[in-house]
């Protein structure tokens, strides 16, 4: 067969400029929603106590169990107590997202630093690394944390650092992952040739690297944990009543469901809602990932 | 087998194009083939990868992927494949043409034992019962020169060598007695030791067995004495299509006898440099009106690179060739592209 | 030729090596969990107005007053005797227990198993053969909600919807199949179907996206030239090289099984593992606790063993060797 010299003749040929930044695609109707949604939670946590009109969590407002009317208060309807649901869906999401941020923060934190280690050093910290990540997979998270309280007892900072510490070794891993990936690309050979240290190596070169990945890895990390806090609450070991908790509003509601099922779409739609969002913006997020891979 | 009808070709493939979209627009990976295949006949396609052949072939057999947009006809013995619905196309495809792909350690399903991947097509298109399939394909498994092929028959894929796997493909494709077989480079992923047995293998098959033949590659010497007739393609388009040795004897278009000088001859002194097509072939994406081989042509002229040339018919009928400036019929040689004569390779 | 049949089963080796120093920081750390309590462990256990004898009583069989790592000795030494000590307050054998409760629980997760694997194969099949079709993005659209109901939303809703509205199944309650085969499937009916809705999701999306994967492969293509029919190709030619992926995914979903079991238990008041570990969690009964972390982490690595030479007997290429 003919030996084809490579000749630039051909036509269409366009040079492959390698993208430094990553374009952010097109949003698809359900991601719209789900940024919407997440933005608007945000706020309303945020913001639960200046809402104008909107009564106190603990604040017994009106008749018990009413059904949902048009006010902002009965929006979703009264609870056994006489509380509006609604106020009491915000402040569980302030309580929620403050558990699932904090303990978010940790684990990325720690899981960074020792994956970034355990990848760019291997050895003992990476053995340890995964002895860790393999245990955590081997066990649910609502296991462990309800053998800590066991021995703690009930206590929102003992769960919240432990949903935190579980999640470690999953950033970990995925850290550890990136960095090996990474390890003889030519930019860090580059920069190691030119003297760059260690820590600047990691910090300057790789770490920029892994944050695509880690940015898709934290929205569906944090729904599994608003589900294990949730999950919690609801069996009575998380966010103590009288404080207003999706988990335990859904407990309480489900008392009184032969008489009044509608008092408990309220937090069934809110959680649902935000796992959802929280999936979908994971999924947006690595879409944009595989989009570069593509165009590389 | 059925009766060849006189009226029909076995195969007529009546303006087929053929485009798939891609991230730079629709790629044209056909443009408007048209051929005619009688009855117990071979032929060979030839063109470099990217030239549309494989294409062609998967479109004739219907399993082009399903984003590809595909205008034009395919006739089996006269009958509109496009016209039959899904079900009887797939069926009579599957019933009379037999298809060898390249990779036979792909082409194997690793999970399914070599007897069931022999027969289950001529169980399912001929009716036959377990017993008689087993007999089938066990006498299939020996026909293509298989050892022990009761033994192999109960084995699974991974405990064969790759050209007994492609053997194990071929019994494959004659499951149904097809009257056509297809093989589409076929020995391209083998050892060369083995390529040389596999074509002679089907060689004497399609002899023996009187079946028309269509044989893909992209090495003209897999085509030379193997088989009647010869297509080459270029660009997603058929250039020239004549008799074997016509074509070896006498290329028209600039692009075969290109193609010819770039393959190493056994009449030739030893270390002879080989002539080399310069440039790359054409952008399906952003076909340029004219010739498609144009810009690497040495004799292109200004009509080459303005309008498609027309298919030119020789008068007899048998060599079609679209040229501008074709090279003269029986002469050889010419001043940029060295022709070679008859090959016997 | 390295063949595909030993790397499997070495995997299961390395698996089982893998899963002992799991083993060994789980247990010990399960042991150690009695210094994490505030104070005296036996005071805590026995509340404020426990007597000096009860507390010495307490320590001297259970020694919550010696370092963690002398009762983790003496923990292992009683594991391989089978004894696993006793429970604190209703003095029941711990192995016992375990045995029973666990037996319980594993029907309900093997069952939801079955259910999501049953309803979520054959639909991935048909999504897969349309990829993109309507079905195959209806099927997405409606997995992504499933996958986002937690399971105490799903035992609330199908609770209330098969016992409160419809009164086909009972709320809450258990009987042994060995009493009451029937009316045992009555009561786990919703504790299943509960588990299920998250399970056949997630089992939908591996499959259906195993299966594009495996109609991608020539062989597929090869198929499709024999001129078989799609539904012959999915059975015969694509079920079984998709179902190592499935597997895999089959173990990792015994984790969160097991998760899932305290709340529909506790919901259900099924007398499984994770209703066990509630009641547990109430009454500091740190032995139950330890013993069912320790069963978990055997229950995790022995599946994982299952799954690798499960994979050993799906693929053919195992038995060349």
């Amino acid at each position: 067969m003919s030996t084809l010299e490579a000749h630039p003749v051909s036509a269409g040929e366009k040079p492959l400029a390698a993208p430094r930044r990553l374009r952010w695609p097109r949003l698809t109707l359900a991601e719209a929603f789900s940024f919407l949604f997440l933005l608007l939670l945000i706020a309303g946590a945020i913001f639960a106590d200046r809402i104008p009109g909107l009564v106190r969590p603990n604040f017994p407002y009106g008749d018990f169990s009413r059904p949902p009317e048009w006010s902002i208060n009965g929006l979703f309807g009264t609870d056994g107590l006489g509380r509006s649901i609604f106020s009491r869906i915000l402040h569980g999401a302030r309580a929620t997202l403050t558990i699932v941020g904090i303990a978010t923060l940790i684990s990325l934190g720690f899981g960074l630093l020792l994956g970034m280690l355990a990848g760019y050093y291997r050895g003992i910290i990476e053995r340890f690394v995964d002895l860790f990540a393999n245990t955590v997979a081997a066990l649910p998270p609502i296991l462990v944390i309800l053998a800590l309280l066991t021995a703690t007892g009930p206590s929102v900072t003992t769960m919240t650092l432990a949903l935190g510490f579980l999640e470690i070794g999953t950033y970990a891993r995925i850290a550890k992952g990136g960095v090996i990936s990474q390890y003889d690309r030519d930019y860090i050979l580059a920069a190691r040739a030119l003297g760059a240290s260690d820590a600047r190596i990691l910090l300057r070169e790789i770490l920029p690297n892994l944050m695509p990945t880690l940015a898709a890895l934290v929205p569906p990390l944090m729904a599994g944990l608003i589900i294990t806090e949730g999950s919690l609450s609801f069996l009575g070991y998380g966010i103590a009543p009288p404080a207003p908790s999706w988990g335990g509003m859904i407990a309480d509601s489900t008392d009184l469901l032969s008489r009044f099922p509608l008092l408990i779409f309220g937090p069934i739609l809110t959680i649902v809602c935000t796992v959802f969002a929280l999936n979908t913006v994971g999924d947006y997020l690595s879409r944009r990932i595989d989009r570069r891979e593509k165009q590389l | 087998m059925t009766v060849p009808s006189d009226i029909h070709p076995l195969l007529a493939v009546e303006n087929l194009s053929c485009a798939v979209p891609g991230p730079a627009g629709a790629m044209r990976i056909l443009t408007d083939v048209s051929f005619t295949l009688p009855h117990a006949t071979a032929l060979g396609i030839v063109g470099e990868s990217g030239a549309g052949k494989s294409m062609l072939v998967k479109t004739i057999m219907d399993i082009a992927p399903s984003r590809a947009a595909v205008t034009g006809a395919v006739r089996l013995d006269g009958t509109a494949l496009q016209s039959l619905d899904t079900r009887t196309r797939r069926t009579t495809l599957g019933r009379r043409v037999g298809m060898v792909f390249q990779n036979p350690m792909t082409s194997l399903n690793p999970f399914v034992r070599v007897g069931r991947q022999v027969e289950e097509a001529s169980r399912k298109h001929l009716g036959l019962d377990r017993r008689a399939a087993r007999e089938k394909a066990i006498a299939l498994l020996r026909a293509v020169g298989i050892p022990d092929a009761a033994e192999c028959y109960h084995g699974f894929p991974h405990q064969f060598s790759g050209g007994m796997k492609q053997r194990i493909m071929i019994a494959t494709a004659l499951a149904c007695d097809p009257e056509l077989l297809i093989a589409d480079e076929a020995t391209t992923a083998l050892d060369a030791t083995v390529q040389k047995d596999i074509l002679d293998l089907l060689q004497t098959l399609q002899q023996r067995r009187r079946m028309s033949m269509i044989l893909v590659t992209h090495n003209l010497g897999v085509v030379a004495g193997r088989t009647d007739e010869v297509i080459v393609m270029y660009g997603g388009r058929l250039v020239e299509h004549a008799p074997t040795e016509r074509l070896f004897a006498s290329p028209r278009h600039r692009y075969t006898a290109a193609l010819l000088s770039a393959m190493p001859r056994i009449d030739q002194p030893a270390h002879t440099r080989l002539a080399t097509i310069p440039g790359q072939p054409p952008s399906l994406a952003h076909p340029e009106p004219g010739c498609p081989f144009a810009p690497r042509c040495p004799a292109a002229i200004d009509a080459c690179r303005a309008a498609m040339p027309p298919m030119t018919v020789s008068a007899d009928g048998r060599h079609r060739f679209a040229c501008h400036v074709p090279l003269d019929a029986g002469i050889s040689g010419d001043a940029s592209v060295r022709q070679p004569e008859a090959a016997n390779v | 030729m390295r063949s595909a049949g030993s790397t499997y089963l070495r995997a299961a080796g390395t698996r089982l090596l893998a899963g002992i120093p799991v083993f060994v920081l789980v247990t010990f750390a399960a042991t150690a969990l009695s210094d994490l309590m505030p104070g005296s462990a036996a005071q805590t256990i026995l509340g404020e107005n426990a007597t000096l004898e009860q507390i010495a009583a307490l320590n001297a069989e259970y020694g919550y007053d010696r370092p963690a790592v002398i009762r983790y000795l003496d923990w292992l030494g009683g594991l391989a005797r089978g004894d696993l000590g006793y429970t604190l307050f209703s003095r029941q054998p711990v192995a016992e227990l375990l045995v029973n409760r666990a037996a319980v629980t594993f029907e309900i997760a093997l069952l939801a198993m079955l259910v999501s694997l049953l309803l979520a194969i054959p639909l991935a099949m048909v999504s897969a053969a349309r990829a993109g079709g309507l079905v195959d993005s209806t099927l997405s659209a409606v997995t992504s909600f499933l996958l986002s109901i937690p399971t105490f939303v799903s035992v609330v809703v199908l609770s209330y919807v098969f016992s409160i509205v419809l009164r086909w199944l009972p709320a809450t309650g258990w009987v042994s199949p060995f009493v009451d085969p029937l009316g045992n499937l009555m009561f786990v009916a919703l504790p299943v179907l509960s588990l299920s809705v998250h399970q056949s999701a997630y089992f939908f999306r591996v499959a259906r996206s195993q299966f594009a994967a495996t109609l991608q492969e020539d062989f597929v293509l090869v198929a499709r030239a024999k001129g078989l029919s799609t539904s012959y190709i999915m059975l015969r030619h694509a079920l079984r090289p998709s179902l190592p992926q499935v597997l895999t995914v089959l173990g990792l979903s015994m984790t969160f099984l097991l998760g899932g079991s305290f709340i529909v238990e506790s919901y259900f008041a099924v007398p499984g593992i994770g209703w066990t570990v509630l009641n547990a969690v109430k009454n500091h009964d740190l032995p139950v606790v330890q013993a069912i972390l320790s069963l978990t982490v055997v229950i995790f690595v022995v599946v994982f063993i299952l799954v690798d030479l499960g994979y050993a007997l799906i693929d053919p290429r195992v038995q060349a060797t």
